[in-house]
């Protein structure tokens, strides 16, 4: 179940400063860089809920933040609806949609699973693709951001678009730490652990997956909405299957079930990205080097690794301070 | 209470519940006793509705529940453990105790409040770690207790939903005889009105807590009285010297 610790305080606190710390100082360049490690941040918290607390291994996260940006698009473009009233829209569609997919696929598990969902996701992509009302392949341009003149805040400007971001990664990582410590979260994780069990208690197992997959859809929706105004332009590859599969890669790369570890993976793959880049075109071979370094080291994830080393390391240190050394004699005498 | 009528189960050419017919009262506390492969997880698992019984039918509280799925008769009162822990490993005593609470109070889908700091859920997983001795453990994880300490989770667990009935697949197997007498002590401490039906191995354990007794051989009811009448049984001498000297 999911617990705050002293580490991850620290490494939150860290993150927040060096956002802060990037929005007020960097240029344009690093303002775009940060805006999209934050819509990332919020994409991999939707997934990190219900693949690292509830083992619902999704592939369609990034399709579900394509519904979000596609339905934000159509309702404030085509369908004239004032910005925020056409966020909180879509934010329900897609909520509602992956609560389908969520209680369709909550029978299945592990491989089935995924490759349900991946087949949801695929739909939505070609879907788009093809309805000439999403654009088709050109996709859907003149969108526009939230107007928050009102009180004093031009969205148009980078910096303030950023910061706008982080307000709402820094409200949904609190709604996730809910939503986690909820008794639906709470029995969410007990499936995980144990479907069976969960079920001879009396729980109505199928509910709990579908509802908290129609949570993270609705995250997964709010961040496809920030995407839609970042860009200010959205195509079908933002359906992308691959979208789902760089998702699933940053919270795997940060730390599967720590909410805290996806953070700092979705840090590291988009600063990866961008600098390795620059350098060469072959990134995605370095990301995949890394992964399997990952992966390979049997921890969870990088924030994982640092999680279980500095514990280890703390163990000794007091250890080290309260060590007796009387016993140590009766153990070597003996 | 708790009713079976004609309860019939083949797995293939293997016939494991035969015309299983037992009656449970209210508060009544039964033991099943039969040798290893006599069917009588087979017949938990059809009363729970783990598994659905070929003909025959299951009644709680008097209702036919044969056609409902587990967790509704779990919802109804009908609780189980079972013979191999079925726990949640990652997870603290308190926590697993506090899942099973949660369902019975209402808070396990709820998304507006933590369901482990409600006070109605603490005040069942206090009471169920006093009744099964977990106080200690309250925040240990499953993996870091003994086996002794897991079985007795195993039916703290069960216990945590508040049941009318509860259904116990040998509580004591894989533990010392210690152990296993501190056991049923504690279940001779459970309320009185509780409905108790318990799958044990040890027949002079089973005759310390039993009020009545069924026994099953090769899935047939051989067997249903009173525990006086048990012992001097000679179908019963022949059945637990036939092959539960070996088990
Ligand atoms: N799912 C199953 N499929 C096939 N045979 C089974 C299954 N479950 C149990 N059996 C068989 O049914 C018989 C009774 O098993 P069980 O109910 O576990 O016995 P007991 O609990 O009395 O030791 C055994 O012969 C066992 O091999
Ligand atoms: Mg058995």
């Amino acid at each position: 179940m999911f617990r705050h610790n002293a580490l991850r305080y620290t490494v939150l606190v860290l993150l927040a400063s060096g956002a802060l710390f990037q929005a007020f100082t960097a240029e344009y360049f690093g303002l775009e860089i940060l805006t999209e490690i934050l819509i990332l941040a919020i994409l991999v918290l939707a997934l990190d809920i219900v693949a690292g607390f509830g083992g619902m291994v999704s592939l369609c996260h990034g399709a579900l933040m394509g519904v979000g940006a596609y339905a934000y698009a159509l309702f404030s473009t085509k369908a004239g609806v004032a910005p925020p009233v056409a966020m909180g829209g879509a934010v329900a569609v897609t909520g509602a949609a992956a609560w389908v997919i969520g209680a369709i696929g909550s029978r299945s598990h592990g491989i089935y699973f995924i490759m349900a969902t991946l087949a949801f996701g695929q739909m939505a992509y070609s879907y788009v693709f093809q309805s000439p009302v999403f654009g088709g392949d050109d996709g859907l341009g003149g969108i526009s951001r939230l107007d928050l003149s009102l009180v004093g805040i031009d969205l148009t400007d980078s910096r303030s678009f950023a910061l706008f971001c982080l307000a709402i990664l820094g409200a949904v990582y609190g709604a996730s730490v809910l939503i986690l410590r909820s008794g639906l979260g709470r029995s969410l994780t007990g499936v995980m652990h144990n479907e069976q069990r969960m079920r001879a208690l009396g729980l109505t197992v199928w509910r709990v997956k579908a509802d908290v997959f129609g949570l993270s859809g609705m995250i997964a929706g709010l961040a496809g909405t920030l995407a839609a105004q970042h860009i200010m332009y959205i195509s079908p590859g933002l359906l992308s299957w691959t979208v789902s599969g760089e998702a699933l890669v940053v919270v795997i790369l940060g730390g599967l079930g720590t909410l805290v570890g996806p953070l700092v993976g979705a840090v590291a793959f988009v600063v990866l990205k961008h600098e390795v880049s620059a350098l060469t075109s072959y990134w995605h071979l370095v990301v995949g080097v890394i992964l399997i370094g990952v992966v390979m080291s049997r921890a969870n994830g990088i924030f994982g690794w640092v999680e279980s080393h500095s514990g280890a390391w703390i163990e000794r240190r007091l250890s080290d301070a309260t060590r007796d050394p009387e016993p140590e004699e009766a153990v070597s005498d003996a | 209470m708790l009713e079976t009528r004609n309860l019939d189960k083949s797995f293939g050419a293997v016939h494991v519940t035969r015309d299983v017919s037992l009656k449970l009262e209210r508060g009544e506390r039964r033991v099943i006793l039969g040798p290893n492969g006599a069917g009588k997880t087979t017949l938990f698992n059809q009363l729970v509705g783990e598994l659905t019984p070929d003909s025959g039918s299951v009644h709680l509280a008097g209702e036919d529940v044969t056609a409902l799925p587990v967790a509704n008769r779990a919802r109804r009162g009908l609780s189980r453990s079972y013979q191999k822990n079925t726990l949640f490993d990652g997870l603290t005593v308190e926590e697993n105790l506090g899942l099973a609470a949660a369902v019975h109070t209402d808070n396990a889908t709820r998304l507006w409040h933590d369901s482990l700091t409600r006070p109605e859920v603490r005040e069942i997983v206090d009471d169920v770690a006093e009744q099964v001795n977990l106080m200690p453990y309250l925040h240990a994880t499953v993996s870091e207790v003994s086996y002794g300490v897991r079985r007795q989770l195993e039916v703290g667990v069960a216990l945590a939903t508040r049941p009318l009935v509860l259904l116990m697949d040998e509580p004591t197997s894989g533990v010392g005889p210690e152990m296993s007498k501190g056991f049923h002590e504690l279940l001779n401490n459970l309320p009185r009105d509780l409905t108790m039906l318990i799958i044990e191995h040890d027949m002079d354990l089973a005759f310390d807590v039993a009020d009545t007794i069924t026994v099953l051989n090769y899935g047939e009811v051989v067997f249903d009285g009173l525990p006086e009448a048990a012992r001097g049984s000679k179908l019963l001498k022949e059945i637990y010297l036939g092959s539960w000297e070996d088990a």
